[in-house]
Protein backbone atom coordinates (compact mmCIF):
# COMPACT_ATOMS: atom_id res chain seq x y z
CA UNK A 1 0.00 0.00 0.00
CA UNK A 2 2.73 2.49 1.15
CA UNK A 3 4.22 1.35 -2.20
CA UNK A 4 1.74 2.10 -4.44
CA UNK A 5 1.47 5.36 -2.33
CA UNK A 6 5.31 6.41 -3.10
CA UNK A 7 4.56 5.97 -6.67
CA UNK A 8 1.71 7.68 -7.14
CA UNK A 9 4.17 10.88 -5.36
CA UNK A 10 7.02 9.73 -7.44
CA UNK A 11 4.60 9.97 -10.86
CA UNK A 12 2.96 12.77 -10.32
CA UNK A 13 6.27 15.05 -9.38
CA UNK A 14 8.28 13.74 -12.67
CA UNK A 15 5.30 14.69 -14.63
CA UNK A 16 4.82 18.13 -13.03
CA UNK A 17 8.40 18.91 -12.76
CA UNK A 18 9.11 17.86 -16.82
CA UNK A 19 5.49 19.34 -18.12
CA UNK A 20 5.81 22.11 -15.83
CA UNK A 21 8.54 23.24 -13.72
CA UNK A 22 10.94 22.92 -16.90
CA UNK A 23 9.57 25.59 -18.58
CA UNK A 24 9.55 27.85 -16.46
CA UNK A 25 12.44 30.27 -16.41
CA UNK A 26 12.62 33.27 -14.13
CA UNK A 27 14.52 35.89 -16.28
CA UNK A 28 16.48 32.69 -18.62
CA UNK A 29 18.41 31.70 -15.02
CA UNK A 30 16.19 30.10 -12.39
CA UNK A 31 14.30 26.68 -12.91
CA UNK A 32 12.59 25.56 -9.66
CA UNK A 33 13.59 21.69 -9.12
CA UNK A 34 10.63 20.51 -7.33
CA UNK A 35 10.48 16.90 -8.05
CA UNK A 36 13.52 16.19 -5.04
CA UNK A 37 10.37 16.68 -2.47
CA UNK A 38 10.07 13.32 -3.26
CA UNK A 39 13.13 12.28 -1.47
CA UNK A 40 12.69 15.17 1.46
CA UNK A 41 9.68 13.38 2.40
CA UNK A 42 10.89 9.75 2.59
CA UNK A 43 10.47 8.59 5.77
CA UNK A 44 13.42 7.19 8.13
CA UNK A 45 12.46 3.85 7.57
CA UNK A 46 13.27 3.68 4.15
CA UNK A 47 17.15 2.17 4.15
CA UNK A 48 20.29 3.73 2.40
CA UNK A 49 20.41 1.82 -0.51
CA UNK A 50 16.62 2.03 -1.03
CA UNK A 51 17.00 5.73 -0.62
CA UNK A 52 19.67 5.53 -3.17
CA UNK A 53 17.82 4.00 -5.79
CA UNK A 54 14.31 5.66 -5.64
CA UNK A 55 16.55 8.79 -5.77
CA UNK A 56 18.72 7.08 -9.25
CA UNK A 57 15.48 6.34 -10.64
CA UNK A 58 13.72 9.73 -10.11
CA UNK A 59 16.60 12.06 -11.54
CA UNK A 60 16.86 8.74 -14.33
CA UNK A 61 13.15 9.47 -15.11
CA UNK A 62 13.34 13.40 -15.39
CA UNK A 63 16.63 13.12 -17.43
CA UNK A 64 14.64 10.75 -19.96
CA UNK A 65 11.85 13.32 -20.32
CA UNK A 66 14.33 16.62 -20.52
CA UNK A 67 16.87 14.85 -23.18
CA UNK A 68 19.80 15.53 -20.07
CA UNK A 69 20.50 11.64 -19.36
CA UNK A 70 23.06 11.40 -16.25
CA UNK A 71 22.89 14.62 -15.36
CA UNK A 72 19.87 14.68 -12.80
CA UNK A 73 19.93 10.81 -12.09
CA UNK A 74 23.85 11.72 -10.86
CA UNK A 75 22.68 14.76 -8.68
CA UNK A 76 19.81 13.14 -7.33
CA UNK A 77 21.83 10.50 -6.11
CA UNK A 78 24.93 12.73 -4.92
CA UNK A 79 21.99 14.07 -2.74
CA UNK A 80 20.08 10.93 -1.67
CA UNK A 81 23.79 9.98 -0.42
CA UNK A 82 23.86 13.06 2.02
CA UNK A 83 20.57 13.24 3.26
CA UNK A 84 20.60 11.18 6.16
CA UNK A 85 23.49 13.33 7.71
CA UNK A 86 21.62 16.42 6.66
CA UNK A 87 18.36 15.07 8.28
CA UNK A 88 20.73 14.18 11.25
CA UNK A 89 22.16 17.32 11.70
CA UNK A 90 18.74 19.10 12.07
CA UNK A 91 17.04 16.66 13.94
CA UNK A 92 16.83 17.08 17.90
CA UNK A 93 14.99 13.94 18.93
CA UNK A 94 16.30 10.56 18.11
CA UNK A 95 13.88 9.53 14.94
CA UNK A 96 11.72 6.72 14.69
CA UNK A 97 10.69 4.78 12.04
CA UNK A 98 7.51 6.05 11.29
CA UNK A 99 9.68 9.60 11.03
CA UNK A 100 8.30 12.24 8.14
CA UNK A 101 10.54 15.15 7.82
CA UNK A 102 8.06 17.89 7.03
CA UNK A 103 7.01 21.07 8.63
CA UNK A 104 4.87 19.69 11.24
CA UNK A 105 7.68 17.43 12.62
CA UNK A 106 10.48 19.15 12.37
CA UNK A 107 9.78 22.72 13.20
CA UNK A 108 9.94 25.38 10.39
CA UNK A 109 13.38 26.68 10.99
CA UNK A 110 15.07 23.27 11.04
CA UNK A 111 12.93 21.66 8.39
CA UNK A 112 13.86 25.03 6.10
CA UNK A 113 17.76 24.45 6.43
CA UNK A 114 17.24 20.88 5.68
CA UNK A 115 15.44 21.69 2.62
CA UNK A 116 18.37 24.82 2.25
CA UNK A 117 20.86 22.73 2.19
CA UNK A 118 19.68 19.45 0.31
CA UNK A 119 18.38 21.59 -2.20
CA UNK A 120 21.48 23.52 -2.64
CA UNK A 121 23.20 20.25 -3.05
CA UNK A 122 21.06 19.24 -5.81
CA UNK A 123 20.77 22.21 -7.78
CA UNK A 124 24.79 22.98 -7.92
CA UNK A 125 25.69 19.62 -8.76
CA UNK A 126 23.03 19.81 -11.91
CA UNK A 127 24.20 23.32 -12.75
CA UNK A 128 27.54 21.78 -12.56
CA UNK A 129 27.65 19.05 -14.47
CA UNK A 130 25.05 20.96 -17.34
CA UNK A 131 28.08 23.82 -17.29
CA UNK A 132 31.59 21.86 -17.29
CA UNK A 133 32.51 22.18 -20.59
CA UNK A 134 32.12 26.22 -20.82
CA UNK A 135 32.67 27.62 -16.92
CA UNK A 136 31.41 31.31 -16.33
CA UNK A 137 31.45 31.70 -12.65
CA UNK A 138 29.09 34.53 -12.71
CA UNK A 139 25.86 33.14 -14.52
CA UNK A 140 26.99 29.73 -12.73
CA UNK A 141 26.31 31.16 -9.76
CA UNK A 142 23.66 33.25 -10.05
CA UNK A 143 22.01 30.40 -11.51
CA UNK A 144 22.71 28.24 -8.51
CA UNK A 145 21.21 30.79 -5.85
CA UNK A 146 18.35 31.69 -7.70
CA UNK A 147 16.98 28.18 -8.85
CA UNK A 148 17.86 27.06 -5.24
CA UNK A 149 15.97 29.97 -3.78
CA UNK A 150 12.43 29.19 -5.73
CA UNK A 151 12.59 25.63 -5.53
CA UNK A 152 13.03 25.62 -1.55
CA UNK A 153 10.00 28.25 -1.87
CA UNK A 154 7.84 25.41 -3.83
CA UNK A 155 9.16 22.81 -1.68
CA UNK A 156 8.12 24.61 1.24
CA UNK A 157 4.78 25.24 -0.32
CA UNK A 158 3.96 21.68 -1.19
CA UNK A 159 4.84 20.82 2.23
CA UNK A 160 2.19 23.26 3.55
CA UNK A 161 0.10 22.27 1.63
CA UNK A 162 0.08 18.61 1.80
CA UNK A 163 0.33 19.14 5.77
CA UNK A 164 -3.47 21.21 5.71
CA UNK A 165 -4.80 18.19 3.73
CA UNK B 1 39.26 -12.13 3.82
CA UNK B 2 36.57 -12.53 6.19
CA UNK B 3 37.14 -9.04 7.48
CA UNK B 4 37.56 -7.39 4.26
CA UNK B 5 33.58 -8.95 3.37
CA UNK B 6 32.73 -7.42 6.94
CA UNK B 7 34.45 -4.45 6.17
CA UNK B 8 31.92 -4.68 1.67
CA UNK B 9 28.84 -5.54 3.34
CA UNK B 10 29.23 -2.52 6.33
CA UNK B 11 29.82 -0.21 3.61
CA UNK B 12 27.49 -1.82 1.16
CA UNK B 13 25.38 1.34 0.34
CA UNK B 14 28.51 3.20 -0.32
CA UNK B 15 29.41 0.83 -3.15
CA UNK B 16 25.66 1.03 -4.28
CA UNK B 17 26.37 4.88 -4.46
CA UNK B 18 29.68 4.72 -6.28
CA UNK B 19 27.89 2.27 -8.81
CA UNK B 20 24.78 4.57 -9.77
CA UNK B 21 26.78 7.60 -10.08
CA UNK B 22 28.97 5.38 -12.15
CA UNK B 23 25.88 4.34 -14.35
CA UNK B 24 24.61 8.18 -14.49
CA UNK B 25 27.92 9.41 -15.77
CA UNK B 26 28.22 6.96 -18.30
CA UNK B 27 24.90 8.05 -19.72
CA UNK B 28 26.14 11.38 -19.35
CA UNK B 29 29.24 10.61 -21.51
CA UNK B 30 27.75 8.26 -23.59
CA UNK B 31 24.58 10.33 -25.35
CA UNK B 32 27.73 12.69 -26.59
CA UNK B 33 28.75 10.00 -28.64
CA UNK B 34 26.61 10.50 -32.37
CA UNK B 35 25.74 6.69 -32.73
CA UNK B 36 23.93 6.89 -28.82
CA UNK B 37 21.25 4.76 -28.39
CA UNK B 38 17.65 6.68 -28.83
CA UNK B 39 16.33 5.39 -26.20
CA UNK B 40 17.48 6.94 -22.99
CA UNK B 41 15.75 10.87 -24.57
CA UNK B 42 12.47 12.05 -25.05
CA UNK B 43 12.38 10.39 -28.70
CA UNK B 44 11.77 7.04 -26.83
CA UNK B 45 7.81 5.82 -27.87
CA UNK B 46 6.49 5.76 -24.35
CA UNK B 47 8.18 9.26 -23.12
CA UNK B 48 7.18 10.51 -26.79
CA UNK B 49 3.38 9.88 -26.18
CA UNK B 50 3.03 11.57 -22.52
CA UNK B 51 4.25 14.82 -24.65
CA UNK B 52 1.90 14.44 -27.18
CA UNK B 53 -0.65 14.39 -24.93
CA UNK B 54 0.30 16.97 -22.78
CA UNK B 55 1.06 19.13 -25.86
CA UNK B 56 -2.43 18.88 -27.33
CA UNK B 57 -4.13 19.87 -24.15
CA UNK B 58 -1.56 22.66 -23.82
CA UNK B 59 -1.41 23.45 -27.44
CA UNK B 60 -5.06 25.28 -27.33
CA UNK B 61 -3.66 28.18 -25.21
CA UNK B 62 -1.01 29.20 -27.48
CA UNK B 63 -4.20 29.08 -30.60
CA UNK B 64 -5.07 32.92 -30.51
CA UNK B 65 -1.58 34.27 -31.19
CA UNK B 66 -0.86 31.47 -33.59
CA UNK B 67 -3.14 32.51 -35.43
CA UNK B 68 -2.41 36.21 -35.69
CA UNK B 69 0.86 35.30 -36.31
CA UNK B 70 -0.35 33.35 -39.32
CA UNK B 71 -2.60 36.34 -40.60
CA UNK B 72 0.28 38.81 -40.25
CA UNK B 73 2.26 36.21 -42.49
CA UNK B 74 -0.25 35.77 -44.92
CA UNK B 75 -1.26 39.12 -45.53
CA UNK B 76 2.81 39.72 -45.97
CA UNK B 77 2.98 36.80 -48.38
CA UNK B 78 -0.32 37.30 -50.68
CA UNK B 79 0.61 41.48 -51.07
CA UNK B 80 4.43 39.82 -51.70
CA UNK B 81 2.86 37.29 -54.52
CA UNK B 82 1.05 40.22 -56.16
CA UNK B 83 4.04 41.73 -56.49
CA UNK B 84 6.16 39.35 -57.64
CA UNK B 85 3.67 38.62 -60.44
CA UNK B 86 3.23 42.14 -61.33
CA UNK B 87 6.97 42.11 -61.77
CA UNK B 88 7.09 38.46 -63.56
CA UNK B 89 4.37 39.68 -65.85
CA UNK B 90 6.23 42.89 -67.00
CA UNK B 91 9.58 40.58 -67.90
CA UNK B 92 8.06 37.65 -69.57
CA UNK B 93 4.71 36.90 -71.11
CA UNK B 94 5.52 32.97 -71.63
CA UNK B 95 2.96 31.50 -69.21
CA UNK B 96 4.21 27.55 -70.22
CA UNK B 97 8.37 29.03 -68.46
CA UNK B 98 6.21 30.61 -65.38
CA UNK B 99 4.47 27.02 -65.08
CA UNK B 100 7.18 25.06 -65.26
CA UNK B 101 9.28 27.13 -62.95
CA UNK B 102 6.91 27.03 -60.36
CA UNK B 103 6.54 23.05 -60.87
CA UNK B 104 10.45 22.83 -60.59
CA UNK B 105 10.68 25.00 -57.14
CA UNK B 106 8.24 22.37 -56.28
CA UNK B 107 9.27 19.20 -57.23
CA UNK B 108 13.31 19.83 -55.69
CA UNK B 109 12.13 19.94 -52.13
CA UNK B 110 9.85 17.63 -50.19
CA UNK B 111 8.81 19.04 -46.98
CA UNK B 112 7.16 17.20 -43.77
CA UNK B 113 4.60 18.33 -41.12
CA UNK B 114 5.77 18.20 -37.79
CA UNK B 115 4.19 19.11 -34.52
CA UNK B 116 7.21 19.93 -31.76
CA UNK B 117 6.02 18.23 -28.51
CA UNK B 118 9.01 18.95 -26.56
CA UNK B 119 11.38 22.08 -26.32
CA UNK B 120 13.72 23.19 -24.10
CA UNK B 121 16.09 26.72 -24.33
CA UNK B 122 17.94 26.90 -21.00
CA UNK B 123 20.71 23.94 -21.23
CA UNK B 124 24.06 23.97 -23.20
CA UNK B 125 22.88 21.37 -25.33
CA UNK B 126 19.03 21.93 -26.06
CA UNK B 127 17.00 19.52 -28.14
CA UNK B 128 13.92 19.18 -29.96
CA UNK B 129 11.38 16.41 -30.20
CA UNK B 130 8.93 16.81 -32.39
CA UNK B 131 6.30 13.59 -33.42
CA UNK B 132 7.25 12.77 -37.02
CA UNK B 133 9.69 9.70 -36.81
CA UNK B 134 11.23 6.82 -39.73
CA UNK B 135 7.62 5.69 -40.53
CA UNK B 136 6.96 9.09 -41.91
CA UNK B 137 9.97 9.83 -43.97
CA UNK B 138 12.08 11.67 -41.55
CA UNK B 139 15.77 10.69 -41.52
CA UNK B 140 18.86 12.29 -39.71
CA UNK B 141 20.47 15.41 -40.78
CA UNK B 142 17.17 16.62 -42.95
CA UNK B 143 16.70 20.60 -41.95
CA UNK B 144 13.82 21.46 -39.87
CA UNK B 145 12.31 24.85 -40.16
CA UNK B 146 10.15 27.00 -38.42
CA UNK B 147 7.47 29.85 -39.81
CA UNK B 148 9.85 32.81 -39.39
CA UNK B 149 13.45 30.92 -39.77
CA UNK B 150 15.86 27.82 -39.32
CA UNK B 151 15.30 25.58 -36.39
CA UNK B 152 17.59 23.21 -36.54
CA UNK B 153 18.64 19.31 -37.92
CA UNK B 154 17.28 16.18 -37.28
CA UNK B 155 19.93 14.02 -35.03
CA UNK B 156 18.31 10.96 -34.23
CA UNK B 157 15.46 9.44 -34.54
CA UNK B 158 12.72 6.52 -33.66
CA UNK B 159 9.62 4.94 -35.64
CA UNK B 160 7.58 7.84 -34.87
CA UNK B 161 9.28 10.82 -33.30
CA UNK B 162 12.86 12.25 -33.87
CA UNK B 163 15.10 14.85 -32.35
CA UNK B 164 16.33 17.52 -33.51
CA UNK B 165 19.61 18.96 -32.53
CA UNK B 166 18.11 22.83 -32.24
CA UNK B 167 20.29 26.07 -33.32
CA UNK B 168 20.61 26.39 -29.42
CA UNK B 169 23.11 23.81 -29.23
CA UNK B 170 26.78 23.69 -28.54
CA UNK B 171 27.25 20.87 -31.12
CA UNK B 172 25.45 22.71 -33.54
CA UNK B 173 27.25 24.50 -37.04
CA UNK B 174 25.54 25.84 -40.05
CA UNK B 175 26.93 27.37 -42.99
CA UNK B 176 25.22 30.77 -43.73
CA UNK B 177 25.57 33.88 -45.85
CA UNK B 178 24.74 37.74 -45.37
CA UNK B 179 21.96 38.02 -47.84
CA UNK B 180 23.22 41.05 -49.17
CA UNK B 181 26.89 40.48 -49.97
CA UNK B 182 26.56 36.95 -50.20
CA UNK B 183 30.28 36.60 -47.71
CA UNK B 184 29.70 33.36 -45.74
CA UNK B 185 29.82 32.13 -42.37
CA UNK B 186 29.05 29.43 -39.21
CA UNK B 187 26.28 29.70 -37.33
CA UNK B 188 26.96 28.65 -33.91
CA UNK B 189 25.47 28.96 -30.23
CA UNK B 190 27.93 29.51 -27.28
CA UNK B 191 25.14 29.32 -24.52
CA UNK B 192 23.03 32.91 -22.62
CA UNK B 193 20.12 34.48 -24.39
CA UNK B 194 17.81 31.99 -26.72
CA UNK B 195 17.34 35.09 -28.66
CA UNK B 196 20.20 35.34 -30.58
CA UNK B 197 23.20 33.26 -31.98
CA UNK B 198 27.11 33.93 -33.53
CA UNK B 199 28.21 33.70 -36.86
CA UNK B 200 32.05 32.81 -36.51
CA UNK B 201 34.06 32.64 -39.47
CA UNK B 202 33.43 35.96 -41.07
CA UNK B 203 36.81 36.60 -43.54
CA UNK B 204 38.36 39.64 -42.58
CA UNK B 205 37.49 41.38 -46.07
CA UNK B 206 34.08 40.63 -45.98
CA UNK B 207 31.37 43.41 -46.36
CA UNK B 208 28.23 43.65 -44.24
CA UNK B 209 26.65 46.18 -41.85
CA UNK B 210 24.63 46.09 -38.48
CA UNK B 211 21.16 45.14 -39.68
CA UNK B 212 22.46 43.19 -42.37
CA UNK B 213 19.85 39.54 -43.30
CA UNK B 214 21.59 36.68 -42.50
CA UNK B 215 20.24 33.46 -44.51
CA UNK B 216 21.42 29.69 -45.05
CA UNK B 217 24.23 29.72 -47.74
CA UNK B 218 22.65 26.43 -49.32
CA UNK B 219 26.11 24.81 -49.98
CA UNK B 220 24.75 21.75 -47.45
CA UNK B 221 22.92 18.70 -48.07
CA UNK B 222 20.84 19.51 -45.42
CA UNK B 223 18.80 23.33 -45.71
CA UNK B 224 17.88 25.01 -49.21
CA UNK B 225 19.09 28.53 -50.04
CA UNK B 226 18.46 31.84 -48.37
CA UNK B 227 15.90 30.63 -45.85
CA UNK B 228 16.14 33.50 -43.05
CA UNK B 229 18.12 32.78 -40.30
CA UNK B 230 18.28 36.39 -38.11
CA UNK B 231 19.45 40.15 -38.35
CA UNK B 232 23.08 41.12 -37.44
CA UNK B 233 23.03 43.00 -34.66
CA UNK B 234 26.38 43.66 -32.64
CA UNK B 235 30.28 43.03 -34.77
CA UNK B 236 33.36 42.14 -32.80
CA UNK B 237 36.17 40.50 -33.58
CA UNK B 238 37.66 36.51 -33.35
CA UNK B 239 39.84 35.64 -30.52
CA UNK B 240 42.94 35.04 -33.04
CA UNK B 241 41.94 38.70 -35.10
CA UNK B 242 41.83 36.69 -38.46
CA UNK B 243 38.06 36.94 -38.57
CA UNK B 244 34.18 38.35 -37.21
CA UNK B 245 32.01 36.91 -34.82
CA UNK B 246 28.52 38.65 -35.67
CA UNK B 247 25.64 38.55 -33.07
CA UNK B 248 23.06 37.50 -34.67
CA UNK B 249 18.99 38.06 -33.47
CA UNK B 250 17.26 35.09 -34.56
CA UNK B 251 13.52 35.22 -36.42
CA UNK B 252 12.64 32.09 -34.68
CA UNK B 253 10.79 32.36 -31.19
CA UNK B 254 13.01 29.22 -29.84
CA UNK B 255 10.83 29.66 -26.51
CA UNK B 256 7.20 29.33 -28.13
CA UNK B 257 7.85 26.86 -31.27
CA UNK B 258 4.90 24.61 -32.40
CA UNK B 259 5.01 24.28 -36.08
CA UNK B 260 7.90 22.91 -37.83
CA UNK B 261 8.46 21.95 -41.40
CA UNK B 262 11.23 18.94 -42.24
CA UNK B 263 12.70 19.65 -45.47
CA UNK B 264 14.49 16.69 -47.59
CA UNK B 265 16.70 18.14 -50.61
CA UNK B 266 16.43 15.99 -53.69
CA UNK B 267 19.90 14.77 -54.06
CA UNK B 268 20.82 15.32 -50.16
CA UNK B 269 22.34 11.50 -49.91
CA UNK B 270 24.09 11.80 -52.92
CA UNK B 271 26.05 15.06 -51.43
CA UNK B 272 26.37 14.13 -48.32
CA UNK B 273 27.82 10.55 -49.20
CA UNK B 274 30.09 12.78 -51.92
CA UNK B 275 31.23 14.99 -49.33
CA UNK B 276 31.76 12.36 -46.39
CA UNK B 277 34.07 10.08 -49.55
CA UNK B 278 36.66 13.50 -50.35
CA UNK B 279 36.96 13.80 -46.35
CA UNK B 280 37.96 10.25 -45.81
CA UNK B 281 40.24 10.67 -48.96
CA UNK B 282 41.87 13.84 -47.27
CA UNK B 283 42.08 11.93 -43.33
CA UNK B 284 44.53 9.39 -45.78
Amino acid sequence: MIFIHRLGWFIGLVLFQVLVFNHVHIYEYATPVLYIYFVFSLNAAVGRKALLLWAFFLGLAVDVFSNTPGVNACACTLFAFFRPFILRTQTVRDMTDDFYPSISTMGFSHYLRYVLIGTFVLVGTIQLIETFSFLRWGSLCLKIVTGTFVSVIGILCIDSMRRKK
Amino acid sequence: MRNLLNLLLKYDYCLLFLLLEIAGFLLLFRFNSYQGSVFFTSANRVFGAVYDVAKETTAYFGLRTANKRLVDQNTELFLQIERLTEELKKYTADTVLIGEMRSNVLRSYTLYDADVVNNSVIHKDNYITINKGETDGIRPEMGVIGGNGIVGIVYKTSSHYALVLSVLNSKSSISCKIKRTEYLGLLKWDGGSSHYALLTDVPRHSEFLLGDTVVTSGYSAVFPGNIPVGIVEEISDSEDALSYILKVKLFTDFARLNDVRVISAPGREEQAELERNVAEIEEE
